[in-house]
């Protein structure tokens, strides 16, 4: 198979059609308007749908009827768009519907800037629109992941009847890489709940209102059932270099690789640093980041953010081992600055 | 007399970076006269022209970088250097570089008849073949196509800029450019250069001779070669 350089967001796109995408419905924002243009110009040639909307809100609906017949289909946006998505992100939680929605995040709050960032961390991760739910949250580390984890993104959601979200910083969706590019998914599974028609059947009814008290806290329990499931079978991460680590960073997205480049360079210092990359933002990798925590002394997130992860690294350490900050805002820290504050950190304790 | 020479073609073909080693070239070319690079792209706001301002080395003291003012140099809104017709009215060396397919080239339609009114000017397609909508004679024709049409100038030059970046191969090189070659010939547009990495270029010169250029990556981030993605030498535990 022939390599191809693509940018992130269209390795993102070309994956969602090979998984058989064939609805996005989109508004085009920086840093995430590559995966529409790609969208526009491939769909109509693959019997697809491209609809520019007339605004995130607009969009985030048609993925919510689109999902609601059974298709594989898919919105994208960056982090103010994806504000305005939450309400139908709410919605689609408790209609069970899968979907992918991207977030090619850049700064905030507000309009913020075009530029990378990763502060979106807190609303993908606890639900972001209103009432108890969560979306499966996957963070890509690059082109080839872009593409990867599109095809992962919709078989998870199918799998759970859950919309799955793919978080990637501005510059993962801009920077060009060469990939790999994937053979097409042939095989879909059934879903019978989809409203595709309903001769000889009952009617199959997508429905969020759930007036009776009890009707509505058995919902919630269904719903935190699934999760539970989830927590249990799909928390990935990668681990590089833990084992006898004094110093564990913890970094995900395109940040984890540039991590893993000054983790390399402090161990040639002397130091025993380490990595853990979480893959699956929710559900929080706890237990590969207890794992790593053997021979810890210190964590350090680094985050292109105020500190967001920091607390679920927190929470899964529960106060066993002291967790230090790095971040950056609109800037995507270089390995060299990284490198520093691990020395840093490393003086400081003696290590 | 001053040249105007003008880079379009396809989103990522790598037109920023030939634009910013070409500036640098006709700096050297002409003793060190100045050479105006106007980074003329509105479309994306990532890995432009303007980053590279400070990055040139010595030689890039005589590149101008014309670009948004400060505050909108990371603006999403279509804004174009105020100065930028003022400065083709007169005599200058000038380097364009547009946003790509025509989103960029509408850009250049809009400045066209200052171009045309200037004596010595050349317009380059870059191709990189191993780009989506790049890849096979019909999208190059309709990359043409759409970029003459909205750009209202004719191209006179290709530039082949075979590469897969980190994973680029003298094979991938040499299969590259002889596809870019096939585009030209059907084009009936001649190549103007080959363009290479630094590192490729003495190995490649005995093949290409003079219509080999080496260029050097401003933009890329240092931080990108040798890293694969995700942790695979690593103790995977996923």
């Amino acid at each position: 198979m022939e390599r191809v350089l693509m940018k992130g967001n269209e390795a993102l796109a070309e994956g969602a059609i090979l998984a058989g995408c064939r609805g996005f419905f989109g508004y085009p924002i920086t840093p995430s308007s590559e995966i529409a243009e790609y969208m526009a110009r491939k769909m109509p040639k693959i019997g697809g749908v491209f609809v520019q909307a007339e605004s995130e809100l607009a969009a985030i609906n048609m993925v919510y009827g689109g999902a609601s017949t059974g298709a594989r289909v898919m919105t994208a946006s960056s982090s103010p768009g994806l504000s305005l998505k939450q309400e139908g992100i709410s919605f689609i939680s408790e209609a069970e519907l899968p979907c992918l929605i991207v977030n090619v995040s850049r700064g905030g709050p507000g309009l913020g800037g075009i530029q990378p960032a990763q502060s979106d961390y807190f609303q993908a991760t606890r639900g972001g629109g209103h009432g108890d739910y969560h979306t499966i949250v996957l963070a890509p580390s690059g082109s080839q992941e872009m593409m990867d984890f599109a095809m992962e993104a919709f078989e998870l959601a199918d799998k759970y009847r859950i919309p799955v979200m793919i978080m990637a910083e501005g510059t993962l969706g801009n920077i060009m890489e060469p990939i790999l590019m994937r053979e097409p998914v042939t095989k879909f599974s059934e879903k019978p709940w989809a409203t595709t028609g309903c001769r000889g059947r009952k009617p199959n009814i997508v429905n969020t209102l759930h007036l009776g008290n009890e009707e509505l806290e058995s919902r919630n329990h269904q719903l935190f059932n699934k999760y539970q499931i989830i927590k249990e079978n799909e928390k990935r991460a990668d681990a590089f270099l833990v084992e006898d680590a004094e110093i564990v960073v913890v970094a995900f997205g395109i940040m984890s690789r540039i991590v893993k480049k000054a983790v390399i360079e402090a161990r040639k210092k002397g130091v025993k640093a380490g990595l853990v990359r979480p893959v699956t933002l929710w559900p929080f990798p706890d237990e590969h980041i207890r794992t790593a925590a053997k021979n810890a002394r210190l964590f350090l997130s680094v985050e292109i953010s105020m500190g967001q992860m920091i607390q679920d690294i927190q929470l899964a350490l529960a106060g066993r081992v002291p967790v230090e900050f790095y971040g950056r805002i609109g800037f995507t820290p270089n390995p060299e600055e990284i490198l520093q504050e691990i020395m840093r950190l490393a003086e400081r304790e003696g290590l | 007399m001053g040249h105007v020479s003008i880079f379009s073609g396809a989103f990522g073909s790598g037109k920023t970076e030939i634009a910013l080693n070409y500036a640098l070239e006709r700096a050297r070319q002409t003793k060190y006269n100045e050479v105006l690079l106007a980074d003329l792209d509105t479309a994306n706001p990532y890995f432009v022209a303007r980053d590279a301002r400070g990055l040139l080395g010595p030689e890039g003291d005589a590149v101008k970088v014309i670009a948004p003012v400060r505050e909108l140099a990371q603006a999403d809104v279509p804004n174009l250097p105020r100065e930028i017709i003022g400065l083709l009215r007169t005599d200058n060396d000038m380097v364009l570089d547009l946003a790509g397919d025509k989103f960029g080239a509408l850009v250049l339609g809009y400045i066209s008849k200052y171009i045309r009114a200037r004596t010595h000017y050349n317009m380059y397609m870059v191709i990189n073949p191993y780009r989506p909508f790049s890849s096979n004679l019909n999208e190059v024709m309709e990359l043409k196509r759409l970029l003459e049409r909205a750009g209202r100038i004719e191209f006179n030059g290709i530039i082949s800029n075979p590469n897969l970046v980190e994973e680029t191969t003298l094979e991938l090189i040499k299969e590259g450019h002889r596809r870019v070659v096939g585009f030209a010939k059907e084009l009936e547009i001649p190549v103007t250069y080959l363009a290479v990495e630094d590192k490729y270029y003495q190995v490649l010169y005995p093949e290409y001779g003079n219509d080999l250029k080496s260029i050097k990556l401003f933009l890329r981030p240092d931080w990108i070669r040798g890293l694969e993605e995700g942790m695979k030498d690593g103790e995977g535990q996923g």
